[in-house]
C-alpha cells in the first residue's frame, strides 16, 4: 500500500508543445490548394501548364491581390472592409475623368483619394463607434451611386494609354508588371507589419482589443490606418484595371468583392482577427484566381462563378474557424 | 441490493482489494504538469476526503477517474483491476461516479426525467418514454437515499439542496451497471448549500459509506475532517501525503496543502518600507468625478501601497480605470509629480509612466495566443526598437532578463501566453510596465484573482519591491485580507465617494471589521 510521505518539489520544466500535424497542414493550406489546383487543371487540360497561360493567370491576379492585400489588415484588425470593390470601381471613373486634367499625375492622386476615403470609413468606424461591417456596407452603396452619378451610368473610354502603359510591360519579359506591382505592395506591408511594432499592434487589436487598448497601443490609429491602406490598394487596383480595359466603368470592380473577400479566408486568415499574413491572401488571391479561368476549363459556365465564391468562401471560413478554436480559444 | 456485505472492509488486515486505487498518475498540459505522479488509494465503505489549494490537482485527478481526462502515465485500478476509462460510461461501467460541481441536471426537465436520462433502460420501450416505468425508477433511486422528493418536479423548481440530492440519485443508477459497490465522487458538493443543508448532505454521505465508497472534495477543511474517515492532500500534481481524520486539526492540513516553509510572512510585511520621512505624493486626485464616483480626493505617495475597499458599486473599478484614462471624467484633476495628468486616453497614461493590471487577465489583461515576448513588450515598443524597427535580439535578452527576475515558468519566451499558469500569466502582464524601467504608478485592479496561494505570494513579493523602489501602488484587493496585508493606508469607497482613510502601517493594522463598518 503506498502511503507517500511529503514528496519532493515538483520540478518545474513545463512541456513545449508542438503544433499537432493537423496543425502544421492547415497552416500550408493555401499552397498545397495552389499545387493541387494547378496539378488538377494540367491533367484536364495539359496545354494548361505553359507560361502564356500562367503569365495571363497571375496578369489577371493581379488586382485581385492587391485588393485582397489591404483588405486583410482591416480583417486582421477583426473588423472587415466591404467597401474595396465599389470604391475600386469608382476610382476607375476617378481616373478617366481626372486623367485629361492630371496626366502622369493620376496614378497617384487616384491611390492618394482612395486612401483618403478608406481613411474617412475608417475614422467614422472608431469614431462614431459603428461596426465596420455596416459602415463599409453602407461605404459600398454610396461609391457605387456616386460612381454611377459621376459617369452618368456608362463606360468612360480612357484615350491616353501612356500613363499606364507601364502597368502592361513585362518584367524579364515573362512576369507582367502588375503583378509585380501587387507582390512589391505585399511584401512591403508584410515588412512593415513584421519589423516594426505595427505588426505586434495589429495582431493584438485582432484578437483583443480591449486588452491592446489598455496595454496602450495606439488602437484607433492603427485601425484608420488600416482602412487608408485598404482604400489605397482599392485605388491601386483601380489604376490596374483601367490599364487593361482601357476605360473607367461605375461597375468594372464590382465583380470583385467576393473573391476578394474569399481570397483572404482561403489563404486561411481568420476572419475574427489577429491571425493570418498577407501572403496567405496573395496565396489565396492566385488560388481564387485560378478557379475562375479553370472553371471553363472543366466545362462549367462562368455563370456559376459566384456559386462557388460563396460556397468556398462559407467552406474555408468553416475550416479556419475550426483551427482558431483549438489555438485560441483552450 | 444495495448492499454487498462480502466486499466490506475486513477487518484486521486488508485482505480485500481497495475499491480504486490510483498509482503514479500524470498528467500534462502545455506548460503545466496538472498531475505529476499522484498515488491514491479508496478503501471499500470508506469516505475519502481530498484536499488541496487550487491548482494542486484535484479536478484533473476527479475528471482522470471518471473518464473526462486521459492521463498520461500511470494507472488506475479498480477492485485489484487494472482499468483504462476513456468516457464517462467507461467509468460508470466500473462503478465510478461524479456528482459535478456545477450541477449537470437539465433545468426544464423533471426529477425523474434527469435520474434516468441517458441510462434509461426500460423506461423507454419502442423509443418512446414510458412515463409509470420512468417514475418507478427514479423513485427507486430516491428511495435508495432516503429523499422525499417528488420525482415529478421539475428540476428548477427545487431547492440547491435538493437538486445534490437528485445529483446523488442519478448517479447511484450506475450500480445498475455493476454487480460490486460503487465509488461515489462528490466534487465541492457543500459550496452552494446553506448550513443547515450541509447537515442533511452529510447524512447522506454516511448513509452513502454503508453501501459505497465516497471521494469528497471540499476546500473546506473542517468540513473534510467532519465528514471524511482519512483525508489525503494533493499539492502541485502530486500526492504530498494523507491524514486520519479523527484528531486531525485544519491547521495541520493547511500545513500540508501549502506546503511547510511557513506562511507566516504571507504579505512579506518584512519588505515594507519602513523610511521615517514618507515619500513625497506622487498621485493627487482633486475632486475627481465620473460615471460611478463623484468628487473624489485621493493622494498616493511614492513607495506607498493604498488599498481602496468598498463593496459592489462603490465606483472603486471606474476610478481606477479612469485614472488610467479608460473611463471618462466629469470633472476634477489628477496630478502625478505634480504635473497635470492627461486622462484622455490610455496611450497618455502609458506615456506619463503608469500602468494598470485588469481584473479580467484572460480578456483585457494579455492577448492569449501572442508570445509572451510580444505580450510583455506590447506597451513599452520603444524597448525592444532601434528607431522604428524592432530589434529581435534587443528583445530576447530584454524579455529573459525579465523572465528570470521574475522567475516566470515559461518554457521560451516564444511560447503563447495563454499556455502559461495564471500567476505566470500575471507576472508577465506585471513585467510589461517594467521593461522599461519608467512606471511611476501602478493600478492594481484584482492583482491576484484567479491565483494560488504560491503565485499570490509572489505577485506580493514583486508589490513590495516595487514599492521599495518607489513606485505608488493603488490595490484594488481580492479580499479584505489582502487589503489590510498589503496596504499602507486603506481607502474606504461608498456609493462612488471616498468615505474614510485608514491607517495600515505594518504593526497597526485594522481588523477587516474595522472596515466593513465604513464600507456599508
Amino acid at each position: 500500500m503506498s502511503t507517500p510521505v511529503l514528496a519532493q518539489p515538483a520540478s518545474d520544466a513545463p512541456v513545449v508543445a508542438r503544433p499537432t500535424v493537423g496543425q502544421r497542414l492547415t497552416s500550408f493550406m493555401p499552397v498545397i490548394a495552389l499545387v493541387v489546383l494547378l496539378a488538377a487543371l494540367t491533367v484536364v487540360d495539359p496545354g494548361f501548364f505553359t507560361l502564356s497561360s500562367l503569365t495571363a493567370a497571375v496578369r489577371t491576379a493581379a488586382p485581385l491581390v492587391v485588393l485582397a492585400a489591404g483588405a486583410t489588415v482591416v480583417v486582421l484588425c477583426g473588423g472587415i472592409d466591404l467597401s474595396i470593390a465599389a470604391l475600386c470601381s469608382l476610382a476607375t471613373v476617378f481616373f478617366a475623368l481626372w486623367l485629361p486634367d492630371l496626366g502622369g499625375l493620376t496614378t497617384l492622386a487616384i491611390v492618394a483619394v482612395a486612401g483618403a476615403i478608406g481613411a474617412l470609413q475608417g475614422v467614422a468606424h472608431v469614431l462614431l463607434r459603428i461596426p465596420s461591417f455596416i459602415v463599409t456596407l453602407g461605404g459600398m452603396s454610396i461609391f457605387s451611386a456616386i460612381a454611377l452619378v459621376i459617369s452618368d451610368a456608362g463606360p468612360i473610354p480612357v484615350s491616353d494609354r501612356g500613363t499606364t502603359h507601364w502597368l502592361t510591360l513585362y518584367v524579364a519579359g515573362v512576369l507582367p508588371m502588375a503583378f509585380v506591382v501587387a507582390l512589391v505592395v505585399v511584401a512591403v506591408v508584410s515588412l512593415v507589419l513584421r519589423l516594426t511594432p505595427v505588426g505586434s499592434w495589429v495582431r493584438a487589436i485582432g484578437y483583443s482589443e480591449s486588452a491592446a487598448r489598455l496595454a496602450g497601443s495606439p488602437v484607433d490609429l492603427v485601425k484608420v490606418g488600416a482602412f487608408t491602406l485598404s482604400g489605397a490598394c482599392a485605388g491601386l487596383a483601380a489604376v490596374m484595371l483601367v490599364s487593361r480595359n482601357f476605360s473607367g466603368s461605375p461597375t468594372m470592380a464590382d465583380n470583385l468583392l467576393l473573391p476578394a473577400v474569399a481570397a483572404i479566408v482561403v489563404g486561411g486568415t481568420a476572419i475574427t482577427g489577429g491571425h493570418g499574413s498577407l501572403w496567405r491572401s496573395l496565396a489565396g488571391a492566385l488560388v481564387v484566381t485560378l478557379l475562375r479561368v479553370g472553371l471553363p476549363i472543366v466545362g462549367v459556365p462562368s455563370a456559376y462563378e459566384q456559386i462557388l465564391y460563396g460556397a468556398i468562401i462559407v467552406a474555408a471560413v468553416a475550416l479556419t474557424l475550426d483551427r482558431s478554436k483549438v489555438l485560441i480559444i483552450k | 441490493m444495495t448492499t454487498n456485505l462480502q466486499t466490506g472492509p475486513v477487518p484486521g488486515g486488508r485482505t480485500a482489494p481497495p475499491a480504486l486505487e490510483v498509482r503514479g498518475l500524470v498528467k500534462h498540459y502545455p506548460g503545466v504538469k496538472a498531475l505529476d505522479g499522484v498515488d491514491l488509494v479508496v478503501h471499500q465503505n470508506e469516505v475519502l476526503g481530498l484536499a488541496g489549494e487550487n491548482g494542486a490537482g484535484k479536478s484533473t485527478l476527479l475528471k482522470a477517474l471518471v473518464g473526462l481526462v486521459r492521463p498520461d502515465a500511470g494507472e488506475i485500478w479498480v477492485r485489484g483491476e487494472r482499468v483504462r476509462l476513456r468516457s464517462v460510461v467507461d467509468a460508470a461501467n466500473h462503478g465510478l461516479g461524479m456528482v459535478f460541481q456545477e450541477q449537470s441536471l437539465v433545468p426544464n426537465l423533471t426529477a425523474a426525467e434527469n435520474i434516468v436520462l441517458g441510462s434509461e433502460g426500460p423506461g423507454v420501450r419502442r423509443g418512446i418514454y414510458h412515463w409509470r416505468t420512468m417514475r418507478r425508477l427514479a423513485q427507486e433511486q430516491l428511495d435508495k437515499i432516503g429523499s422525499h422528493i417528488d420525482p415529478l418536479a421539475r428540476t428548477d423548481s427545487l431547492s440547491f439542496a435538493d437538486r445534490q440530492m437528485v445529483e446523488i440519485a442519478k448517479v447511484l443508477r450506475i450500480e445498475e451497471r455493476t454487480s460490486h459497490p460503487p465509488v461515489i465522487i462528490l466534487d465541492e458538493p457543500t459550496s452552494v448549500l446553506e448550513s443547515k443543508e450541509i447537515e442533511t448532505l452529510f447524512t447522506q454521505v454516511r448513509r452513502l459509506r454503508e453501501f459505497a465508497s465516497v471521494v469528497f472534495v471540499s476546500h473546506r477543511l473542517d468540513e473534510v475532517l467532519d465528514v471524511c474517515d482519512r483525508v489525503a492532500v494533493l499539492r502541485g500534481g502530486r500526492s504530498v501525503g494523507e491524514v486520519p481524520a479523527a484528531g486531525a486539526a485544519p491547521a495541520e492540513l493547511h500545513r500540508m496543502m501549502i506546503g511547510s516553509t511557513g506562511s507566516d510572512d504571507h504579505y512579506h510585511d518584512g519588505l515594507a518600507e519602513r523610511s521615517e520621512e514618507p515619500g513625497r505624493p506622487r498621485l493627487v486626485v482633486r475632486g475627481l468625478s465620473g460615471r460611478t464616483f463623484r468628487d473624489v480626493d485621493l493622494e498616493v505617495r511614492a513607495g506607498e501601497i493604498v488599498g481602496i475597499v468598498g463593496v459592489h458599486g462603490s465606483g472603486r473599478e471606474d476610478l481606477c480605470r479612469a485614472l488610467f484614462g479608460a473611463e471618462a471624467t466629469t470633472a476634477g484633476e489628477v496630478q502625478l509629480d505634480g504635473e497635470r495628468l492627461d486622462l484622455s486616453g490610455t496611450r497618455a497614461a502609458c506615456a506619463a509612466g503608469i500602468g494598470y493590471v485588469p481584473a479580467e487577465r484572460k480578456t483585457e489583461g494579455m492577448v492569449g495566443p501572442m508570445s509572451v515576448a510580444d505580450n510583455m513588450t506590447l506597451t513599452k515598443q520603444q524597448a525592444r526598437c532601434s528607431g522604428p524597427l524592432v530589434r529581435p535580439r534587443k528583445q530576447a535578452t530584454l524579455v529573459d532578463t525579465w523572465i528570470e527576475r521574475l522567475s516566470i515558468r515559461t518554457p521560451h519566451r516564444g511560447t503563447a501566453i495563454q499556455r502559461l499558469s495564471g500567476g505566470n500569466q500575471q507576472k508577465v502582464v506585471l513585467a510589461r510596465w517594467l521593461v522599461s524601467g519608467d512606471v511611476r504608478l501602478l493600478l492594481l485592479d484584482h492583482p491576484t484573482r484567479g491565483l494560488d496561494i504560491g503565485a499570490r505570494s509572489e505577485v506580493y513579493r514583486l508589490m513590495r519591491e516595487l514599492a521599495g523602489s518607489g513606485v505608488a501602488t493603488v490595490l484594488l484587493a481580492d479580499s479584505l485580507e489582502e487589503a489590510i496585508g498589503m496596504s499602507d493606508r486603506i481607502v474606504v469607497m461608498s456609493d462612488g465617494r471616498a468615505t474614510t482613510e485608514i491607517a495600515a502601517p505594518s504593526g497597526g493594522k485594522p481588523t477587516p471589521l474595522d472596515l466593513v463598518k465604513e464600507m456599508v
